[in-house]
């Protein structure tokens, strides 16, 4: 008597389509899949314990390493709560500093998810065009701060050191290039009939189905809800700068690839804005060099590149946190996948992991 | 936190919930509640019309040594304002229902504060470990942990050629 039964993949962890270290477990029904499970924790540092450890200033460049794609967004969250918390006023000019190097970081990890996305679906050439461009902003954070990743640049008060003379310039230019490589990418992926028919109509989510998976960011976005925290919450200096919220329509991979696509145009905006209005003065707040915030606690939130990145850190008095909580975007988007591969083949599994855009970094903590 | 629920409706809240506690004098009170009303109040919340708390924004738990608090950041888009849920937990066997049916999304924070911290949530659909190996013992995030001593190798004595274990 013939049997059919259910059969067990283990996806990763060494896959090189999981992004680093992510193992999902699928099960299948010949080709297509009845469940994927997401089963993390390899690269899980307990970065939450260790700032515990250290002193709030001090904890800066851990964050750094939560998600490594766009390092100074998650500086950004993280300085952002440490100065709720002891209420330190940042100078102007440092907000709009801040705002540009953010800006500039979200392009940059637009970026990467374009061309992995592209080596995921076998066009390895993608992945060439989109990383030659991701470079420059890369020389720009080397101009500014001395590193091209983990920069460590935005700190608590400020930022580490004004900009370099020069960076004006060269930022300028990097943005004249934007509308440039962008249609190249449209150009080189967008008319690609294997990558359209890949990515439109798979992976589908409802608007309802993101918002009960608490997604956010892009993926949220995709599916036509506006939920952007620099729009809803208008933080730092982002309500004086103009710039839309891209939304899909259909929550499929196309529109996720498509919102993060127009985003990169959005952030070049806001960051042309801010270069224009980029006042003088000092970058870096006074404050005392053993920063003891009163007692109490704070949630604060920012757009991280992969959507709300949170930082929940409750003091006791001291120089160091008594504990530091981080809403990982990435971490929180991951409960979509089931929901993101169900009904669909293997194959399909490789695209919904990029679309969401993990960085296990974060992911992991 | 920007705009914090304001106090007529953190009124109107204990008179839902005699049992809600907050302190009034404070600017941003968190709003304390016992385990058992945890997901009523949380449904009452995101579905009562004057509230329309709809997002869980983030759940997380803290070890105060000699209890637990469980921390619960709803946020209300539309009107923009936050309120700060909390349940004080035993320290000896920390158990608080699960939110999940009031609030999907709070899975794998569960799945978290579960491994990290060691909170059991009753009615949690899938309640494993998330992060850490599931044959680990303890949980980091309790400030009482200490991290087992790393396994004795033992060292090697080279002699004429011959490796014998030093003792």
């Amino acid at each position: 008597m013939p049997q059919t039964e259910t059969y067990i993949l283990n996806m990763g962890p060494q896959h090189p389509s999981t992004h680093g270290v992510l193992r999902v477990n699928l099960e299948l029904d010949g080709e297509r899949i009845l469940r994927a499970t997401p089963m993390m924790g390899y690269l899980h540092r307990g970065i939450e314990k260790l700032l515990e450890a250290r002193t709030y200033v001090q904890g800066v460049p851990y964050t750094d390493r939560l998600d490594y794609v766009s390092s100074m967004n998650n500086n950004f969250g993280y300085c952002r709560a440490v100065e709720e918390l002891a209420g330190i006023e940042v100078p102007e000019r440092a907000e709009y500093i801040r705002v540009i190097m953010a800006e500039l970081n979200r392009i940059a990890s637009h970026q990467v998810f374009i061309g992995s996305l592209a080596n995921d679906l076998g066009a390895s050439t993608g992945m060439l065009y989109t990383f030659r461009d991701r470079e420059e902003i890369l020389d720009l954070f080397d101009l500014v701060c001395g590193a091209r990743m983990t920069f460590h640049y935005i700190r608590v008060g400020g930022v580490a050191r004004d900009l370099p003379p020069e960076f004006a310039e060269k930022c300028r230019k990097f943005l004249d290039r934007v509308p440039e490589f962008t249609a190249e990418y449209a150009n080189l992926l967008m008319g690609n009939e294997i990558f359209q028919r890949r990515l439109k109509g798979v992976s589908r989510l409802t608007p309802e189905q993101a918002l009960a998976h608490n997604m956010t960011g892009p993926n949220i976005r995709a599916t036509g809800i506006p939920f952007d925290i620099r729009k809803v919450d208008g933080y730092s200096v982002y309500p004086r700068f103009g710039f839309e919220v891209p939304v899909g329509e259909n929550g499929d991979n196309w529109d996720r690839f498509q919102v993060r696509f127009r985003e990169i145009t959005e952030s070049a905006r806001i960051v042309r804005q801010a270069l224009d209005g980029l006042p003088e003065g000092p970058v870096m707040a006074k404050f005392p060099k053993m920063l003891k915030p009163p007692q109490g606690e704070v949630f604060s939130r920012t757009e991280g590149t992969r959507g709300e990145l949170g930082f929940y850190i409750v003091s006791d008095g001291t120089a160091k946190p008594y504990r530091v909580h981080i809403r990982r975007p990435s971490f929180i988007n991951m409960q979509a996948l089931d929901d993101m591969c169900r009904g669909y083949l293997i194959g399909d599994s490789v695209v919904a992991f990029s679309a969401i855009d993990p960085l296990m970094g974060e992911v992991d903590c | 936190m920007k705009d914090y629920i304001g106090a007529p409706l953190l009124a109107a809240l204990q008179q839902a919930f005699p049992s809600a506690e907050y302190d009034s004098e404070a600017a941003q009170p968190a709003v304390f509640v016992p385990a058992a009303e945890l997901t009523a109040l949380l449904t009452f919340l995101r579905d009562d019309g004057r509230f329309g708390f709809a997002r869980l924004e983030n759940l997380t738990a803290v070890d105060y040594k000699t209890y637990f608090e469980m921390v619960y950041h709803l946020f209300a888009w539309g009107a923009n304002t936050w309120i700060t849920v909390k349940v004080k937990l035993d320290h000896e066997a920390p158990s608080v229902p699960s939110v999940t049916g009031v609030f999907p999304g709070a899975a794998f924070e569960e799945r978290e504060v579960y491994d990290l911290m060691g909170i059991e949530f009753s009615g949690h659909p899938d309640l494993r470990r998330i992060l850490l190996a599931e044959d680990f013992t303890g949980h980091p995030l309790r400030k009482d942990y200490r991290q087992a001593a790393p396994p004795k190798v033992p060292r090697l004595r080279r002699e004429g050629g011959r490796v014998y274990a030093a003792d």
